[in-house]
C-alpha cells in the first residue's frame, strides 16, 4: 500500500511547527508533501480566492493550499484557538479551517487546539490517520526531542550574534512573515548585503519571550504577538529594530503601534502589501542602515 | 470625586447612564453624540489600519476627557476590540491627559466586581444595586424589542416620523423609570401606541436582512443610518445583532449553531452567527441581505466568502459594505439605491 | 408631434446627454468633460444636443453622481442611480447580455443579469485605483495622451507587472519601473492589464461572469483594456459604440415610461443656477450645507444630518 500523503502548506503554522511535524509524521511512516517557497503564482492564486481586505499572509496561505489541493490525501491545516486565556490567536486563524473547507475539496485533518484541547490533543485527534495512541505519543516524544535540539541550536546562534561586535538589527515579526520568501527574504537580503547581523524575534525561547512581553504590554492576549515582542527586552544590545507586518494585519496594527510608542532605539515599521515588496523597500532599508551606522 | 464617562453606542447610552447614575456616587458624564468632529479627532490619533470602532471610541473619549471625565470605561472583546484599551490609553496619555481606563472585558475575560471597586476610585451607593441592575437589563431588552418592531413597521407609517417621535418619547420616559414595574408599564404603553400608528396598506412586502459587525450595525452614525434609509424606501428590515442578543442569547445560540455542523468551529466575534443568520434569512425567504462592517474587521472578512456563497445557493443577493470614516455618502447612497431598485425589479 | 426624451448622465469625469424617440433610437447625443462643474457641463451639453423640429420633449431623466442636483435644476421626472440606468440601457439594446462590465471615471462595477433583470451587482470598494481617472493621471505622468493608451498597449508583447491595487502603490511602482528602464509600451500595456486584473479580483470576486459579456464605460474605449479582458476571461467581450452613452440612454428610456408626462423645453441657457456651499454652525456636526438656487429662488438645501433643512 502506498504511504498516506499529507500536504503541508508552507505558510502560517509551518513556520512554527513545521519542524515538529516533519519528525512526527516521518516517525509515523507517512509521506509529507510541501508546497514550494512562496512564488508570485502562489500569491496570485491566494489573492484571487481571498476577500480583498484579508491580510497578505492569509492570502499567501490560501495560495499554498490551492497549490497542494490535488497533490495529497489530506491537508494539515491546524485550527488553533488558544493555548490558554492569555495566549489566543488571530481571529483569522480560528476561521482557517472553515474557510479552507469552503474553498477546497481535499480532506483536512482534524487538528484542533482550544481551551479544552492542548497541543498533544491536537495530534491525538487526527483520527483519519488511524494511528494508535501509543504510536502517536512515541512519535510526539521523538519529534519534541528533535524540536528542542533544533531550538537550542538556534538560540545559541542568536546569543552568539548578540555577543558579537558589529551592527545588529532585531526583526520583530510573526515567523510566517519574516521567513516567507515573498515577504521577508528581500529584507534579509538587503540587510545582509549591508553587513548587518540579524536577530529573529521567533528564534528565541518562546517561554522566555512570552513572559517578557509583559514589560511592554500588560494585557496583550495573542500568543504569537507576545512571543515576538517579548524578544525586545532580551535584545538590549541591538542597534535597531525592524517591525515587519503585512497589510492589513489586525493584530500588528495595534501591537506594533503600542510598542513603537515605547521605543527608545531607532526603529523602522515596514508594512508589506501585495506586489509592492520590491518598490521603495530598498530605499527605506538603506536609509535605516545609514541611521544605525551613524550611531 | 472622580467623573466617569463611557463610549457612545446608539441609544444604549440611555440604559448605561441610568445604571451608572443609580448605582454609583460618582458624577457621570454623558458622552457627546458622534459628530464629524468626533470622527476627525478619532482618525487623527489612530493608527492607519485599525478598524473604525477604535477611531469612534477614541474620538468620544477625547471629547469626554475635555468635558472633565477622569475615569473612562471601555468594554469589548471577542476580537481585537478586547485589546483596544491598552493602545487607546497609551495614545491618550501621550496626548497629555490624566485619567484611568477601566476595561470591563479583557480578551474575553470579565473583570471581577471586587477588583473593580478595590482598584478604581468608584463608590457604590449602598442601596438598590441589584434592583437597578435588573431594571437596566430589562430596559435593554424592552428597547431592543421595540426597535425590532419599529424596523419592520416604520416603512409603512402614514405620517413620516411617527415612530421616531414615539421612540424618543419612550426613551425619555424610560430614563426616568422608578423601577422594574414602572418600566414595564412604560414599555407596554408605548408598544400599544406603536401598534396603533396608522400604517399604509401594502401588497408586496420587501424584506431585507441586516448582518455584520456589531459596532457598525448598532451605531447609526457609523452606518449612515442605513435602517432608516431602507425603511424610507419602504423596505422592512431585520437585524439580529443587538445588545440583548450579544449579552443574553449569543452563548446559547452559538452552541446550537455548532451542532449543525454547517460550520465546524467557533469563528472570531460574530462571524459564525452571521453565517448562520444568512442561512436563516435565506430560508425565511428574505429578498436581500446587506452585510455591513467597518473596514479591516478581520472576523467578518473571514466570514464574507462563506456568507456570499451561502446566499448564492439560495439565490438571495448580498450587498457588502465596508464602512470607513471617509466613506463617501454619495457612493453609499448610489449602492443602496441600486440594491433597492434591484430588489424591487426582482420582486415583480 | 412625435415624442422624444432626454437622458443626461453626469459623471465625475464626463457628462453625456442623449435624446431618443419612442422607439429608443438616438436622435442626438453628446459627450463632454465635466471638469468639476456639473452645472456648466450640463448647460454646455444641452447646447450641443438638439431636438428635431417635428419632436416635442416629453421627459427628462438624470443619472450619475450629480443626478440629484441636475435632476432638481432641470425638474427631471426620473432621477436614477447609474447602476439601474446602465442595466436598463444595455438590456434595451442588447437583450441577451448576461454580464455588464463597466469601468468609469471613479467607479467601476459589474452587473449580472439573469432573465433580463439585474440579478446581482457589485461596485469597487477601496479606492479609485484601476478606474478611468487613475488611467488618465498615469497617462499624464508618462506624457502620453490617454486616448492613445490602448493603441500603444497593443504594440507591447511583454506587459510589465504593475501593482494596481492601490493608487499610491501603483504610482510608485510605475515610476520605479520607468526608472529601471522598461519600454513605455510595456509599462502602458502592464497598466492596462493590471486594471483588468484588479477589476476582476476586486469588483468581480465571487460573481459568476456568464457570457454574453459587454464592456462599457469610458475605459471601454481603450482597446488595450478590452484586449486583456478577452485574453484573461477567455471569452468574447462585446463593446458597443454607444457604450459610453448607456447610462444616459437608460435613464431616457426610464423617463419615457413615466405615466402622465408633461412638455419640456431645452431652454435652460438663460436661467441662472447657483449652488452655495457653507458650513452649518448649528452643532458640532458642522454639516456642509449646499443651497441650490434657480434665478435667486432657493430650491433646496442639502447635506444637513439633523434634518433641520
Amino acid at each position: 500500500m502506498d504511504k498516506v500523503k499529507i500536504g503541508i502548506p508552507r505558510g502560517i503554522y509551518y513556520y512554527y511547527y513545521g519542524n515538529f511535524w516533519k519528525y512526527f509524521f516521518k516517525k509515523c511512516n507517512m509521506e509529507l508533501v510541501y508546497s514550494p517557497s512562496t512564488t508570485k503564482e502562489i500569491v496570485e492564486m491566494g489573492s484571487h480566492l481571498a476577500p480583498d481586505e484579508m491580510c497578505l499572509s492569509m492570502k499567501i496561505y490560501l495560495g499554498h493550499i490551492a497549490y497542494l489541493q490535488d497533490k495529497c490525501d489530506y491537508i494539515l491545516i491546524p485550527r488553533i484557538d488558544r493555548f490558554d486565556k492569555e495566549n489566543q490567536t488571530c481571529t483569522n486563524f480560528l476561521a482557517l479551517y472553515d474557510i479552507s473547507k469552503h474553498y477546497f475539496k481535499t480532506p483536512i485533518l482534524n487538528y484542533n487546539i482550544d481551551s479544552q484541547h492542548d497541543f498533544l490533543d491536537g495530534i491525538l485527534n487526527m483520527k483519519e490517520l488511524k494511528l494508535s495512541r501509543v504510536q502517536c505519543i512515541l512519535a510526539y516524544e521523538y519529534a519534541m526531542k528533535k524540536e528542542k535540539e533544533m531550538k537550542s541550536r538556534r538560540e545559541n546562534l542568536q546569543q552568539q550574534i548578540l555577543n558579537s561586535s558589529g551592527k545588529k538589527v532585531l526583526i520583530v515579526s510573526h515567523a510566517y512573515n519574516i521567513h516567507d520568501d515573498f515577504i521577508g527574504s528581500s529584507i534579509v537580503k538587503i540587510l545582509k548585503e549591508n553587513h548587518i547581523q540579524i536577530l529573529y524575534s521567533d528564534y528565541f525561547d518562546e517561554k522566555k519571550t512570552n513572559l517578557l512581553s509583559k514589560e511592554l504590554s500588560q494585557d496583550l492576549y495573542w500568543k504569537y504577538s507576545r512571543d515576538s515582542i517579548g524578544s525586545i527586552p532580551l535584545c538590549k544590545e541591538v542597534d535597531g529594530i525592524i517591525f515587519l507586518s503585512t497589510f492589513p494585519c489586525g493584530l500588528d496594527s495595534l501591537v506594533h503601534e503600542l510598542v513603537i510608542r515605547k521605543m527608545e532605539k531607532p526603529y523602522l515599521n515596514l508594512v508589506i502589501d501585495d506586489m509592492s515588496a520590491s518598490t521603495g523597500l530598498e530605499t527605506r532599508l538603506e536609509s535605516f542602515v545609514d541611521l544605525i551606522e551613524q550611531n | 470625586m472622580n467623573k466617569i464617562s463611557y463610549p457612545q453606542l446608539g441609544s444604549y447610552g440611555v440604559p448605561i447612564y441610568y445604571l451608572l447614575t443609580h448605582v454609583l456616587r460618582n458624577e457621570i458624564i454623558k458622552p457627546k453624540e458622534i459628530t464629524k468632529k468626533t470622527m476627525e479627532l478619532g482618525s487623527k490619533y489612530s493608527p492607519d489600519f485599525v478598524c473604525t470602532p477604535f477611531k469612534y471610541t477614541l474620538g468620544t473619549m477625547i471629547e469626554s476627557l475635555d468635558m472633565g471625565a477622569d475615569i473612562l470605561i471601555q468594554m469589548g472583546g471577542g476580537c481585537r476590540y478586547g485589546y483596544y484599551h491598552e493602545l487607546q490609553e497609551q495614545i491618550l496619555k501621550d496626548l497629555g491627559y490624566h485619567f484611568q481606563l477601566i476595561n470591563l472585558i479583557n480578551g474575553g475575560n470579565h473583570i471581577s466586581i471586587r477588583k473593580l471597586f478595590k482598584e478604581y476610585p468608584i463608590e457604590l451607593k449602598k442601596r438598590g444595586f441589584l434592583k437597578y441592575l435588573y431594571t437596566t437589563k430589562k430596559m435593554v431588552i424592552y428597547m431592543d424589542k421595540i426597535d425590532h418592531y419599529i424596523r419592520s413597521h416604520r416603512c409603512y407609517e402614514k405620517e413620516k416620523g411617527a415612530f421616531n417621535k414615539l421612540r424618543e418619547e419612550m426613551l425619555l420616559k424610560m430614563s426616568e423609570a422608578k423601577g422594574p414595574i414602572h418600566l414595564y408599564h412604560i414599555y407596554k404603553t408605548y408598544l400599544k401606541r406603536m401598534k396603533n400608528v396608522p400604517l399604509r396598506e401594502t401588497t408586496k412586502r420587501i424584506r431585507v436582512g441586516l448582518i455584520g459587525e456589531l459596532y457598525t450595525l448598532m451605531e447609526p452614525k457609523a452606518n449612515e443610518e442605513i435602517e432608516e434609509l431602507l425603511n424610507s424606501y419602504g423596505f422592512e428590515v431585520k437585524r439580529y445583532t443587538d445588545v440583548t442578543y450579544l449579552l443574553f442569547q449569543k452563548k446559547r445560540k452559538v452552541k446550537q449553531y455548532l451542532k449543525n455542523f454547517f460550520i465546524k468551529y467557533r469563528m472570531g466575534a460574530d462571524a459564525l452567527d452571521n453565517i448562520h443568520h444568512t442561512k436563516e434569512l435565506c430560508e425565511d425567504e428574505y429578498d436581500g441581505i446587506i452585510h455591513i462592517k467597518s473596514s479591516f474587521c478581520t472576523p467578518e472578512i473571514a466570514a464574507m466568502p462563506i456568507i456570499e456563497s451561502t446566499a448564492q445557493q439560495y439565490g438571495v443577493p448580498v450587498l457588502f459594505f465596508s464602512m470607513d470614516m471617509n466613506t463617501s455618502e454619495t457612493g453609499f447612497l448610489t449602492r443602496i439605491e441600486a440594491f433597492c431598485d434591484m430588489l424591487e425589479m426582482r420582486k415583480q | 408631434m412625435k415624442e422624444c426624451y432626454l437622458g443626461i448622465d453626469i459623471g465625475s469625469i464626463s457628462t453625456k446627454a442623449v435624446i431618443i424617440n419612442k422607439s429608443y433610437q438616438i436622435l442626438s447625443s453628446c459627450y463632454i468633460e465635466t471638469k468639476g462643474n456639473p452645472i456648466v457641463a450640463v448647460k454646455e451639453a444641452l447646447q450641443l444636443v438638439s431636438i428635431p423640429p417635428e419632436y416635442q420633449l416629453r421627459g427628462i431623466g438624470t443619472t450619475g453622481s450629480a443626478r440629484k442636483l441636475i435632476g432638481l435644476l432641470l425638474n427631471a421626472n426620473v432621477v436614477k442611480n447609474e447602476i439601474t440606468a446602465h442595466a436598463v440601457g444595455t438590456l434595451t439594446y442588447h437583450p441577451d447580455v448576461k454580464t455588464i462590465l463597466e469601468i468609469g471615471g471613479q467607479d467601476s462595477k459589474v452587473i449580472c443579469i439573469r432573465n433580463r433583470m439585474i440579478h446581482d451587482y457589485a461596485m469597487n470598494t477601496l479606492c479609485a485605483a484601476g478606474t478611468g481617472s487613475f488611467l488618465s493621471s498615469q497617462a499624464k505622468r508618462l506624457g502620453v495622451d490617454v486616448k492613445d493608451f490602448g493603441n500603444i498597449a497593443l504594440k507591447s508583447t511583454n506587459p510589465t507587472n504593475i501593482a494596481a491595487r492601490c493608487t499610491v502603490f501603483a504610482e510608485s511602482d510605475l515610476v520605479h519601473k520607468a526608472q529601471i528602464g522598461y519600454p513605455k509600451e510595456d509599462i502602458i500595456a502592464g497598466l492596462c492589464k493590471s486594471v483588468v486584473l484588479n477589476y476582476l479580483n476586486n469588483v468581480c470576486k465571487g460573481k459568476r461572469l456568464e457570457s454574453p459579456i459587454i464592456f462599457q464605460g469610458g475605459v471601454s474605449k481603450n482597446v488595450g483594456v478590452h484586449k486583456y479582458f478577452e485574453e484573461i476571461l477567455k471569452e468574447k467581450v462585446l463593446v458597443d459604440d454607444n457604450g459610453h452613452l448607456m447610462g444616459a440612454l437608460g435613464v431616457a428610456i426610464l423617463s419615457s415610461k413615466v405615466p402622465n408626462p408633461r412638455n419640456y423645453t431645452l431652454d435652460f441657457q438663460n436661467i441662472e443656477f447657483k449652488t452655495i456651499g457653507e458650513e452649518c454652525k448649528g452643532c458640532s456636526n458642522r454639516c456642509e450645507l449646499v443651497r441650490i438656487y434657480r434665478d435667486r429662488e432657493l430650491l433646496d438645501t442639502w447635506g444637513s444630518k439633523c434634518g433641520k433643512y
